[in-house]
């Protein structure tokens, strides 16, 4: 424990008077890692941000960097003096300098490191070469936002804190950016916090994400692990991907659902035989198959490019999200009848 | 969390808010006082007078302002006809000319013998021009005077409201199937409308403050009701007693500009959305129409009474020479030097102090000190008196120290306190409204780009908020150049400027003589107006 | 370099407070170019400096009775003697204002010794040849302005005017408080329009047609004769002719423009001396050739233009003592109040 890079101890942070996110302790093992904290808007992903960078202050716990204690009760090492960089989600550049110089600002830190970063690459990637002149009323939401990013990145910080740095970017420029972005930070061994409410985007980057809900850090784990074993009903609900439906426990390996019969597969954590439990059920768990007996009816059908989701209604009105590849032969219209594979297998049985 | 209450910013706005309350408290306090029975019969006749002629007056100038300076930023901002782009800016020049100078002009070219009658004569030769010639006096011209030279605030600020309306909304008018004039009437009006009503809200707080004009042409307002019954009655309680009643006329007045305003600013967010206007082409008659009535609104606010006074300085030169124009500048200068000075040394230091603290308390605080603009100067200055004079007596003395009246009652120090309490909003107002166009984010990102707040402050609020601290010097130098009843009372011997000098000339049958300062007040006003024109009258917000 | 900038100016925010010097400090309400002169040939010939608070009489006495006994005025100077009355009333002015000129120079009814005229000016008759005749005019005096005869021929300042305060005082004096209330009755119902304008402008009333006859004060028509105020202004002179009331009894009402001395003046000795100059036959003959008004000491004579055009062959009323002015002021005001003059 005692050389994680970054080390968050029992935190509440706080804005405006307000507790936002209570209790929070989590840690950076590794200088260069990326860390995302994912959560809905307003609450309290950019507090965090803040708190850190030192422009809140704290009343318990203790933030430590590097084995330096920035921030507890009794210390505050202020902002300037932390070399750490925050781009912030809204236009923070400074109004009466062009984007050149407002970029170049970063360089100009003082106690910084050897260089890592070259300015120009950066200016480069981020596609921000025409608009070097331009003064910040000049250029749009999306250009002032990734202007910021470089100047946060060119300054070469200790930790690097992004809030939502790719909110307000095209779409069609955003993949490009988020995949030179993780290359360019684990090159130059930046560590990272990345704060968004994307959750693709927070699985992409991260080595690690957070889960912040209801005043608290539900999770924070690997994305693999988020993803499928999600600790609670919240972070399920959050991540909006499966639903959870009744079931019953028969045995060491299977369970049993009024409309889909038996489902077999490992269970994550263990349950007695006979428990009541709630069972995670994601699309891709269940598979198509015409010729099975279990039939339900399509309620609808949301086309994704790739795949069909179909939503299917069970005979106790459950609605099921099912995974088909888009190639599959045949379109199933809504009301026909949807066959599904039986026996039931998922690899992680995730219940609660 | 004590310790840390009390820090320079705190101090700073609590002392300036102090400054500010000290006359309202003086004010209201006197409200319960007795006063003299001699006039109580009188009193009760004069009230009435005295509410409904500001009534009156101020519904009169509502009207006229708003028609005058609607219209005009109507046609500039949406239309392109000859001479556009020159009223723009000219029709702002009419901020130069003082409603007490309109007044002057007015009464000297329509009175007997008056310069309409020269006019007359030399066309026509002699005749009885005098009864035929129109006499604009009394209320009705009180109510042009203070009308074509206040009707500017609506001008800028309506003209403001249209230059940000979209091209969408006029498009979408134009989708409806609406008349230009249902358009203007059912769209654009309304969308102006918080803009439209701040600045006549500024018009009204003006009017009931203004002093010299009302004076000029003895209508008795509840303002010259304070001054005349201070002086004339010799009594101070029935003074305040006015006062009372027409700080409660103000406050609403200033609620509802401070409400509008926050409205207002909605409009000014151009991000997304916003569609480039396209100016109408006028052709043919409507063009000339539009012409015509820039130019005549053009040529009554301004060029009538610049040409009237300087006819006038032309015709009697000797009177030029009876007053020392150089020393006149010069004390108009060091007052409006010295009030800047402190006014913005102040404003920064709150704002700045807001900015960095976020404090309930403090933010109540400056919200106070801002409302001395709303109260008109004549009560200001009565009311500084009034307290110096109670402090001195009652705590000064009593404690054994030298009387401090001399010190604060004519003495340049007085003088700049008490503008500084009038116009402190101006100063504030002018400075926060460039910090708000900086985000706090942006202190946030140099502090965390390692600038110490001193050189946040020095190499990124400075610079920024450079042109937003010239537009406040030019626009508290106007108020005090132009600026009468403050100076009058408090002044120090010896000391007048180009608006003391012309008023008392105008007050003592000397009107001739007046023309010669109000000249050159005029022309110091336009000067300031004209190289500011370009930040009062910029389209892009940037 | 700033920094010294900035601090000089604030340092001179207290200077203007602390000057001490050999000067006699004017509150001064009137406001001539001529007075002005006056003023700086005194200081070239005594070395005494002149300095002056200009403004209207009624917010110059408001600002030394609230500075009290700190007040720096000396002396105050106005052009009615109901106000050097009022202000002595008050108590704001002291005894002293002695000197061996004064006693010798000036008529015992325009000085006491607190206060002194330094000239003198009649409130008059203005009427248009025209359309008045000398029978009309015969005997007229201020009490029978009233007379019905005149209804809607009059032009008068508004009440608020202290030239007509101090007319009506005089006829409180002379006549008692409710004869003057119903004269004042009868003026208003005699006025040609709603009083308006000062007094110059009531007397153009009369050369322009809107009123037959114009009370205002001597020196105005001088002034407009003069050509000072124009080509025009002489014209609408010449269409006038000055009228003095009340030649068979008491004699035209005189006022006078006065200097008293203020309580706890700190440079008394200077302000007498000031009050001497204003009494020699220079300054004298100073003021009558450029205000047009009336000397105050014998030997000097009037401007001639005021001599050509109201002839001087007049009887001044020197019986009521203009010191009566500011002690009825308060029920001139009244009266002309209750009668609805505006």
């Amino acid at each position: 424990m005692a050389n994680n890079f970054l080390e968050i101890n029992n935190v509440d942070f706080k804005a405006g008077g307000k507790t936002k996110v209570k209790n929070v302790s989590f840690s950076v093992q590794n200088e260069g890692d990326i860390i995302c904290l994912l959560g809905p808007s307003g609450i309290g992903k950019t507090t965090i941000l803040r708190t850190i960078a030192g422009l809140e202050k704290i009343n318990n716990g203790s933030i430590i960097i590097n084995n330096k204690t920035i921030s507890s009760k009794k210390i505050h090492i202020e902002p300037e003096d932390r070399n750490i960089s925050l781009a912030f989600q809204d236009n923070s550049l400074f109004p009466h300098y062009n984007v050149e110089k407002n970029i170049l600002i970063g360089t100009e830190k003082k106690n910084k490191k050897k260089t890592k970063i070259n300015a120009k690459e950066i200016v480069e990637f981020l596609n921000l070469k025409k608009i070097l002149n331009k003064y910040p009323h000049e250029i749009s939401a999306g250009e002032a936002q990734r202007s910021s990013l470089a100047r946060a990145l060119v300054s070469n910080p200790d930790l690097l804190l992004l809030d939502e740095p790719l909110s307000n970017v095209d779409q069609s420029f955003k993949e490009e950016i988020q995949v030179e972005l993780k290359q360019l930070l684990s090159k130059s061994k930046i560590t990272t916090i990345i704060v968004t409410h994307d959750s693709y985007e927070a699985f992409y980057l991260g080595s690690k994400c957070g889960i912040i809900l209801n005043k608290q850090l539900k999770q924070f784990d690997d994305p693999y692990n988020v993803y499928h074993f999600p600790n609670s009903v919240e972070v399920v609900n959050f991540l909006n991907r499966g639903i959870l439906i009744p079931a019953k426990v028969t045995s060491e390996n299977s369970l049993e659902n009024n409309d889909l019969g038996t489902i077999k597969g490992n269970f994550v954590k263990h349950y007695p035989n006979g428990s009541e439990v709630k069972l995670l059920l994601q699309p891709e768990d269940l598979e198509h198959d015409d010729k099975s007996n279990l039939k339900l009816e399509v309620v609808d059908r949301k086309f994704r490019g790739t795949n069909f989701i179909y939503t299917l209604k069970t005979p106790s009105e459950l609605q099921i999200p099912v995974f088909v590849h888009s190639h599959h032969i045949h379109q199933h219209e809504i009301d026909e009848k949807f066959g599904i594979k039986r026996p039931i297998h998922i690899d992680h049985i995730v219940c609660f | 969390m004590f310790s840390n209450k009390f820090n320079i910013w705190f101090l700073s706005s609590l002392l300036i808010s102090l400054l500010v309350i000290i006359p309202i408290l003086t004010v209201s306090l006197s409200f319960f006082e007795d006063t003299s029975r001699y006039f109580d019969i009188l009193k009760k006749t004069f009230l009435f007078e005295y509410i409904f002629n500001s009534l009156s007056l101020l519904v009169g100038v509502l009207i006229l302002t708003f028609f005058l300076g609607v219209g005009s930023a109507y046609v500039v901002s949406f239309y392109k006809f000859p001479g556009v782009n020159f009223f723009k800016w000219a029709l702002i020049l009419s901020f130069a000319i003082p409603p007490y100078i309109y007044a002057y002009s007015l009464f000297a070219f329509f009175d007997n013998y008056g310069t309409a009658f020269t006019i007359l004569k030399t066309l026509f030769g002699d005749g009885e021009y005098n009864k035929s010639i129109p006499k604009f006096d009394g209320m009705f011209g009180l109510i042009l005077s203070i009308s074509f030279s206040l009707y500017a605030y609506v001008y800028i600020l309506a003209r403001s409201s249209f230059l940000y309306q979209s091209q969408n909304l006029i498009d979408l008018g134009r989708n409806l199937g609406f008349s230009k004039f249902k358009s203007f009437y059912s769209i654009i009006l309304p969308a102006a409308r918080p803009a439209i009503v701040a600045g006549l809200s500024l018009v009204a707080m003006e009017t009931l403050a203004e002093f010299g004009a009302v004076d000029f042409f003895s209508v008795n307002t509840l303002t010259t009701g304070i001054y005349n019954a201070w002086i004339t009655f010799d009594d101070l309680a029935f003074a305040n007693r006015i006062s009372f009643f027409l700080l409660l006329f103000i406050f609403i007045l200033f609620l509802t500009e401070n409400l509008s305003r926050k409205k207002a600013k909605y409009h000014l967010d151009t991000r997304g959305g916003f569609k480039q206007k396209e100016k109408i082409k006028l052709s043919g008659t409507n063009s000339f129409f539009a012409f015509l009535f820039c130019f005549l609104l053009f040529f009554l606010s301004f060029l009538f009474p610049l040409g009237q006074m300087l006819y006038w300085t032309i015709k009697f030169p000797e009177n030029f020479f009876d007053i020392n124009v150089i020393n006149l500048l010069l004390n108009t200068l060091y007052l409006v030097g010295l009030s800047s000075l402190v006014l913005i040394m102040f404003a920064l230091i709150s704002n700045y102090g807001n900015r960095v603290s976020r404090n309930k308390t403090l933010n109540f605080l400056s919200t106070l000190s801002i409302s001395g603009y709303a109260i008109p100067g004549v009560i200001l200055a009565v009311a500084f008196i009034t307290f110096i004079a109670w402090f001195d007596e009652n705590i000064i003395k009593s404690l054994g120290f030298l009387s401090i009246k001399k010190l604060f009652i004519g003495s340049i120090l007085g003088l700049v306190i008490v503008y500084f309490v009038r116009f402190y909003s101006l100063a504030f107002n002018g400075i926060k409204s460039g910090y708000e166009k900086i985000n706090v984010s942006v202190d946030e990102s140099a502090y965390l780009l390692g600038y110490s707040k001193r050189k946040t402050f020095m190499n990124i609020h400075v610079p920024y908020l450079r042109n937003s601290l010239l537009f406040v010097v030019i626009l508290i130098s106007l108020e005090i150049i132009r600026e009468l009843p403050i100076t009058l009372v408090l002044r120090p011997f010896n000391f007048e400027t180009f608006a003391t000098t012309a008023y008392i000339s105008a007050s003592e049958d000397m009107l001739e003589a007046a023309a010669v300062p109000s000249l050159f007040l005029i022309l110091i006003a336009a000067f300031f107006i004209t190289i500011t024109s370009n930040y009062i009258l910029k389209e892009n917000n940037g | 370099m700033k920094k010294m900038t900035i601090s000089a100016l604030i340092l001179s925010l207290f200077a203007s407070s602390f000057a001490i010097a050999n000067e006699v400090n004017i509150f001064n309400a009137r406001h001539y170019k001529a007075d002005a002169e006056l003023y700086s040939k005194f200081t070239t010939a005594t070395g005494i400096k002149v300095n002056l608070i200009n403004g209207k009489a009624g917010a110059l006495e408001k600002r030394m009775i609230e500075e009290g006994a700190d007040s720096a005025a000396d002396l105050y100077i106005t052009a009615d003697a109901g106000r050097c009355g009022a202000f002595k009333a008050k108590g704001m002015t002291q005894s002293g204002l002695v000197s061996s000129t004064i006693k010798s120079s000036v008529p015992k009814s325009f000085r006491t010794t607190h206060w002194v005229g330094v000239a003198k000016r009649a409130r008059i008759v203005y009427y248009s040849p025209e359309r008045v005749s000398g029978a009309e005019l015969s005997g007229l005096t201020y009490e029978s302005l009233a007379d019905p005869k005149w209804k809607g021929r009059i032009a008068i300042r508004a009440s608020s005017n202290i030239y007509n305060k101090s007319l009506v005082a005089s006829l409180v004096k002379n006549n008692g408080k409710k004869a003057a209330g119903e004269w004042a009755k009868g003026v208003v119902a005699n006025m040609a329009r709603d009083p308006k304008g000062n007094d110059r402008a009531q007397i153009m009333a009369v050369a322009a047609g809107e009123a037959d006859i114009a009370v205002a004060n001597t020196y105005y028509l001088a002034l407009m004769l003069s050509g000072n105020k124009g080509p025009e202004q002489q014209e609408a002179a010449k269409k006038v002719k000055a009228f003095f009331p009340n030649q068979n009894d008491r004699g035209t009402h005189m006022n006078i423009s006065c200097a008293a001395l203020v309580k706890g003046a700190p440079n008394k000795t200077n302000a007498i001396a000031l009050v001497d100059f204003l009494l020699s036959p220079e300054a004298q003959e100073h003021f009558t050739n450029n205000t047009f008004e009336f000397p105050m000491i014998a030997g000097v004579s009037p401007s001639p233009l005021v001599v050509n055009s109201l002839g001087l062959d007049f009887k001044q009323d020197l019986t009521t003592s203009v010191a009566s002015y500011g002690a009825k002021q308060a029920d001139a005001l009244e009266v002309m109040t209750a009668a609805g003059w505006k």
